[in-house]
C-alpha cells in the first residue's frame, strides 16, 4: 500500500515538474530577440490531457487532408505522451508585415505583400500565406530559446509544426495568429520524441498494449485456464 | 610563467567563443533534420564595409542607418560578427502555405525575385532554420558572457556585399567583450535636442494633447 501510494505521489510530482518547466519556457521563448524589437508572439501552454488529446485528435483529422501531411498521424501518436505542449504565435505575420521591404516574401515592398491575394482557408492548407516571414521568423527565436532552457533543465522535448497548424487550426489561439510551431516537453524515463520507428502512427505503446494485454492475454488466460 | 595581457585573453576568448556559437548554431535544432545553413565569421575589414554600406542606406532604412553608424564604433574594440544563411527553396516537402503557394513544388518553380536585402520567395521553415541557429549562436554567447545582439540588418548587408554567398537570405549575430555593453542604449549617437525634435515630429500628438485642440505652430 506504501508503495502504491509512493508511486502516485512521483507521477504527482513528475507532472508538477513538466508544469513548473512550461512556465519556465515560456518566460524564456517570451524574452528571446524579436526582429523590429515589437512585441508579437504569444506562447500558450497546454497540459491538460483531455486538451492534449484534442489537439491530437484534430492532427490525425488533418492528416487525412493533405497527402503530405501523413506524418501527422505519427506526431499525434507522439504528443499524447507528451505532459504538456507550448504553441507559440506570430500574431503580425498576416497582416501587420514590418516595413522592412526585405524581400523574404519575393514580393519586393510590403506595401505589395499587404496587396497580394492570401491562400483560401480550406481543407489542405496550413497557413494562410504570403505571410510575413521577417515577422513570423520571430518564433524561430522563440523556439530555440525554449529549447536551450529545455535542454538545460534535463527536460524532453520535440517541435512540431503540426501540432501548431492543428491548433490554429482548432482557433484555441489569438485571432490574429498566421503562424504557429509547437514544443512539446515531458519528464519521463525513456523520451516519447527520440527513437520513433517506422509505422510508429500503427505500432505503438497504446496500440501494443491495446493488442497485447488487452486483447491476446485474456484470451490465452481463458482459454488456458 | 609568462605574463599575458589582458587585450590578448580577451581577443583569445573572444575567438574560442565564436568557435563555440558556431558549433552551437550548427548542432541547433532545424526542421528536415539535415542542417543546410551557412555559417561564416566575417573580419574587420568585411565589418567595416557591411558598416559602411548600411550607413549609406539611412535614406531608405533608418534603421539600417543606426545600426551602420553603430557598427563604425563598435569595430574600434575586440568584436565578431557570426553570419548565417541559407538558401531560399524549400526541400521539406510541407506543403505548409506559410510562403503563400500551395505546395511546395510550385513555390520552388515561382520565380525568383531578386534584391539587395534577400531572395524571395523564401520557404518559412527555412528561414526557421537559419532564425534558430542565430538564436542558439546567441544563446551561447549570452552563457558564455558576451555582450551580443542579433542584426537582421546586418545580415542582409553581408548578403548585398555578397560576404556570404551561396545563399538567397541572412542574419547576423554580433558579440563584443568591450567595456560597456555596446548593444542596448545607445544613447551617445544624439544630444537631448535632437532627441526632443525628432520625438516631436515622430508623436505630435503626445504633446499636442487633444487632436485638433491645438493649432499647427507652423
Amino acid at each position: 500500500m506504501a508503495r502504491e501510494a509512493s508511486m502516485k505521489q512521483f507521477e504527482e510530482d513528475r507532472k508538477e515538474a513538466t508544469r513548473i518547466a512550461a512556465q519556465l519556457l515560456l518566460a524564456s521563448g517570451t524574452t528571446s530577440p524579436r526582429v523590429g524589437g515589437v512585441g508579437e508572439t504569444t506562447i500558450h501552454i497546454i497540459d491538460d490531457e483531455c486538451a492534449i488529446e484534442e489537439l491530437c485528435q484534430t492532427m490525425e483529422r488533418m492528416a487525412e487532408e493533405n497527402k503530405r501531411w501523413g506524418f501527422f498521424k505519427r506526431d499525434a501518436v507522439i504528443l499524447r505522451d507528451a505532459d504538456a505542449v507550448l504553441i507559440v504565435t506570430s500574431l503580425r505575420c498576416l497582416s501587420d508585415p514590418g516595413d522592412f521591404n526585405c524581400n523574404l516574401c519575393g514580393k519586393l515592398t510590403c506595401e505589395y505583400k499587404r496587396q497580394a491575394e492570401r491562400l483560401p482557408d480550406e481543407p489542405g492548407i496550413a497557413f494562410h500565406g504570403p505571410l510575413c516571414v521577417f515577422r513570423a521568423n520571430n518564433v524561430g527565436y522563440a523556439i530555440d530559446s525554449m529549447v536551450a532552457l529545455a535542454r538545460n533543465l534535463g527536460i524532453d522535448y520535440g517541435v512540431y509544426w503540426s501540432a501548431g497548424a492543428a491548433a490554429m487550426r482548432m482557433r484555441i489561439v489569438p485571432k490574429s495568429t498566421g503562424f504557429a510551431l509547437a514544443v512539446a516537453i515531458s519528464a519521463t524515463e525513456k523520451s516519447p520524441f527520440r527513437d520513433i520507428p517506422k509505422k510508429y502512427d500503427e505500432i505503438n505503446e497504446a496500440t501494443m498494449n491495446d493488442r497485447i494485454i488487452k486483447r491476446l492475454w485474456p484470451q490465452f488466460r481463458s482459454i488456458y485456464s | 610563467m609568462a605574463t599575458r595581457e589582458l587585450d590578448d585573453m580577451l581577443q583569445s576568448g573572444l575567438d574560442q567563443a565564436v568557435d563555440l556559437m558556431a558549433v552551437a548554431a550548427h548542432n541547433s535544432f532545424r526542421f528536415g533534420g539535415t542542417n543546410t545553413v551557412k555559417i561564416i565569421c566575417v573580419g574587420k575589414e568585411e565589418m567595416t564595409n557591411i558598416a559602411e554600406f548600411c550607413y549609406s542606406m539611412g535614406d531608405m532604412s533608418p534603421l539600417a542607418a543606426r545600426d551602420g553608424r553603430f557598427m563604425m564604433e563598435l569595430v574600434k574594440e575586440p568584436c565578431a560578427l557570426l553570419v548565417l544563411g541559407d538558401k531560399r527553396k524549400s526541400d521539406f516537402n510541407y506543403d505548409c502555405g506559410a510562403c503563400g503557394y500551395r505546395s511546395c513544388g510550385e513555390m520552388n518553380r515561382a520565380e525568383c525575385v531578386e534584391a539587395l536585402t534577400a531572395n524571395g520567395p523564401s520557404c518559412q521553415f527555412k528561414n526557421m532554420n537559419v532564425n534558430i541557429a542565430a538564436d542558439a549562436a546567441a544563446a551561447m554567447a549570452w552563457r558564455l558572457g558576451l555582450h551580443c545582439r542579433v542584426f537582421s540588418t546586418l545580415g542582409m548587408a553581408a548578403f548585398a556585399l555578397k560576404v556570404i554567398d551561396g545563399v538567397d537570405f541572412a542574419v547576423a549575430v554580433c558579440v563584443s567583450v568591450a567595456k560597456k555593453d555596446p548593444f542596448f542604449d545607445r544613447h551617445q549617437f544624439w544630444t537631448d535636442e535632437y532627441w526632443d525634435e525628432i520625438f516631436k515630429k515622430e508623436f505630435p500628438t503626445y504633446t499636442r494633447g487633444f487632436i485638433g485642440a491645438v493649432e499647427d505652430e507652423g
